[in-house]
């Protein structure tokens, strides 16, 4: 048995009285010790201290950082001040342009898995060989990933050269400006969609087959088939891929940046990721960091409430 | 013939087609790494004309790949160790037991969830610098544990949210203690989860370079993927080695996906079905 095959119920309901929930009350109240009352709390004291401490409490220490100067004016008050510099700053601006393209390039990010899903759900021959080779590169480092495309996308590279060989000139992938951030979110975009392979085709499982057969036997084409079966019936999937690829593309893009382009050229592959580790690493500059983090956040909050907005719509349809 | 049968051999070839961007770039880098710095400049595409390993022995050595390799080992381990021990732990708990504060807990836990390295990485750097923790192995493994903390705890507690009360209520009769039932039952029940989880984590933290990039700048502490990052600067004359030490770091996470693909593509899919 995996950990995916269990049966999912609500983990924790502290207050509700299920009769399943016995374990303290086995031998009735009195007979229970004082260590015996105290065990679930030292059970969870280590991961609820790790978790308040290095997690829940940098939050609010950032936010509170972002309001405090940098430099000679450490530890001050400076209210909107380090916001200021931001939204003046073009490398920021850059990144929040970055960041609206990435938007832009979501229904592609969540496309390309969902169809090579649809594939692989209706056996297109040799499906099982391709689900475990197309979820491989999502397992590599993104290091490793923009090492290796830094050499497939150099210049005089393959990628040039196979398309030399078709009579399109070479293309400058990572020193361009106008092209960097797109190689960039490509590659992400072809180490990550393994992942969401395997998310479509566990949403597929769930999936009714009849009405799938009942299409087929009435010749319904594939694109109908995709659009008034397969689309309606894995909503929610499609809604949790949606919100993980968003996620993915704005915190775990930092290996590729730093490894391929390191920002430039000219700034134009900055992502808000990869300005807030410029300024806290390389300027010294925490509490503007900690104002870009903020506003990050920010941008992550909305993706978060963005979802639940439309779970509550479709749990009403259902 | 059914459209969708005929659909089915017509999405065959770009299917093909991608399967074979996915390996080529890993085969290209594998023949390079295979070649001499001549036959590289002199045509990068032609397989390599021999089995040389010279390139992998010299990113080994001179780069300090095996150092970095051994670094890394050290801080994964102790990073999964923490993890699954808080994480079922917890996860035990805060599914089976009931106390007052749980649900407040684990909302907390799941709030955790989706706060991003990024997003407080400047606070943390500064608290683990005041606790004098900036550029140690326990600092560094501090750190991967709370960042893959929640997701653990998540995991852990509806996995053991799905075994029956019946089993722990029968080995209370039996005189166990609630840490007996722990170490007894739960542990041993949760072996399928933890492998799973303890996999997924091991690549998180093995993968990683943003964490170690930030809270261990000296360069002896340097795990393999930071290493990997400063190969380029260190070989750009010498592409070939930088192939061998780019594939040395490639090495055990491809070997971990061949033998654990199962429980890898379960723990992702996990999540997705229980968030």
């Amino acid at each position: 048995m995996t950990a995916a095959s269990t049966p999912v119920r609500t983990p924790v309901r502290a207050g509700a009285q299920t009769p399943r929930r016995r374990v303290r009350s086995g031998r009735g109240a009195a007979g229970k010790s004082r260590a015996e009352r105290l065990a679930p709390y030292v059970l969870v004291a280590p991961a609820a201290l790790i978790i308040g401490v290095f997690r829940l409490y940098p939050l609010a220490l950032g936010v509170n950082f972002s309001f405090t100067g940098d430099g000679d004016r450490n530890g001050q008050a400076v209210g909107f001040d380090n916001y200021a510099t931001l939204f003046d700053d073009p490398l920021f601006l850059a990144s929040m342009r970055n960041v609206g393209l990435l938007v832009l390039l979501l229904p592609v990010a969540v496309a390309i898995p969902g169809l090579l899903a649809t594939f692989v759900y209706m056996r297109v021959p040799g499906h099982r060989v391709y689900r475990g080779v197309y979820f491989f590169p999502a397992v590599l480092s993104p290091v490793i990933i923009g090492a290796i495309f830094n050499l497939l996308l150099a210049f005089d590279g393959p990628v040039n050269a196979l398309l030399g060989a078709v009579g399109i000139g070479p293309v400058d992938w990572l020193g361009d400006p106008d092209v960097a951030m797109y190689a960039v979110v490509a590659v992400h975009i072809w180490a990550t969609f393994g992942m969401a392979l395997v998310v479509f085709l566990a949403g597929f499982a769930t999936l009714d087959a009849s009405l799938i057969d009942a299409a087929r036997v009435d010749g319904a084409s594939l694109p109908r088939v995709v659009r008034h079966v397969i689309v309606p019936g894995l909503s929610r999937t499609i809604q949790f891929v949606v919100v993980t690829t968003m996620i993915g593309m704005l915190t775990s893009m930092f290996g590729l940046l730093y490894v391929m382009t390191g920002g430039g050229p000219e700034g134009s592959t900055y992502l808000p990721e990869y300005y807030i580790w410029f300024q806290q690493g390389q300027m010294s500059r925490p509490a503007l960091a900690s104002a870009a983090s903020t506003v990050l956040f920010g941008v992550m909050l909305v993706v978060g409430l963005a979802q639940i907005a439309v779970l509550r719509r479709t749990g009403r349809e259902d | 013939m059914s459209p969708l049968r005929a659909g089915r051999w017509i999405a065959a070839i770009p299917m093909a087609a991608l399967a074979l961007a996915t390996v080529y770039p890993l085969v290209f880098t594998a023949n390079v790494a295979m070649k001499t710095r001549r036959e590289y400049v002199l045509d990068r595409f032609a397989p390599a004309e021999g089995l040389r390993w010279d390139a992998f022995a010299t990113a080994w050595s001179s780069a300090d790949m095996g150092r970095y390799l051994a670094n890394s080992l050290l801080v994964v381990s102790g990073s999964v160790a923490l993890l699954l021990l808080f994480g079922s732990m917890a996860g035990f708990a805060l599914s089976q037991l009931r106390f007052r504060g749980s649900r407040v807990l684990y909302l907390a836990c799941l709030a955790a969830l989706f706060i991003p390295f990024q997003v407080i990485m400047v606070p943390l750097a500064r608290t683990l610098g005041q606790a004098g923790l900036i550029d140690t192995y326990p600092g560094l493994i501090l750190a991967y544990t709370a960042q893959f903390l929640p997701f653990t705890v998540f995991l852990m507690t509806s996995y053991y949210s799905g075994i029956p009360a019946e089993i722990i209520d029968a080995a209370r009769i039996d005189g166990n203690s609630v840490y007996g039932v722990y170490g007894r039952i739960m542990l041993p029940l949760g072996r399928p989860a933890l492998l799973s989880v303890g996999i997924l984590n091991a690549l998180f933290c093995w993968n990683d370079v943003l964490i170690a990039l930030l809270l261990m700048p000296s360069a002896e502490h340097r795990t393999l993927m930071v290493g990997v990052t400063s190969l380029r600067g260190q070989y750009s004359a010498d592409i070939p080695t930088f192939a061998g030490g780019v594939l040395i770091a490639a090495v055990p996470v491809l070997v971990l996906y061949l033998c654990f693909q199962r429980q890898i593509t379960a723990g992702v899919t996990a999540g997705a079905t229980k968030g």
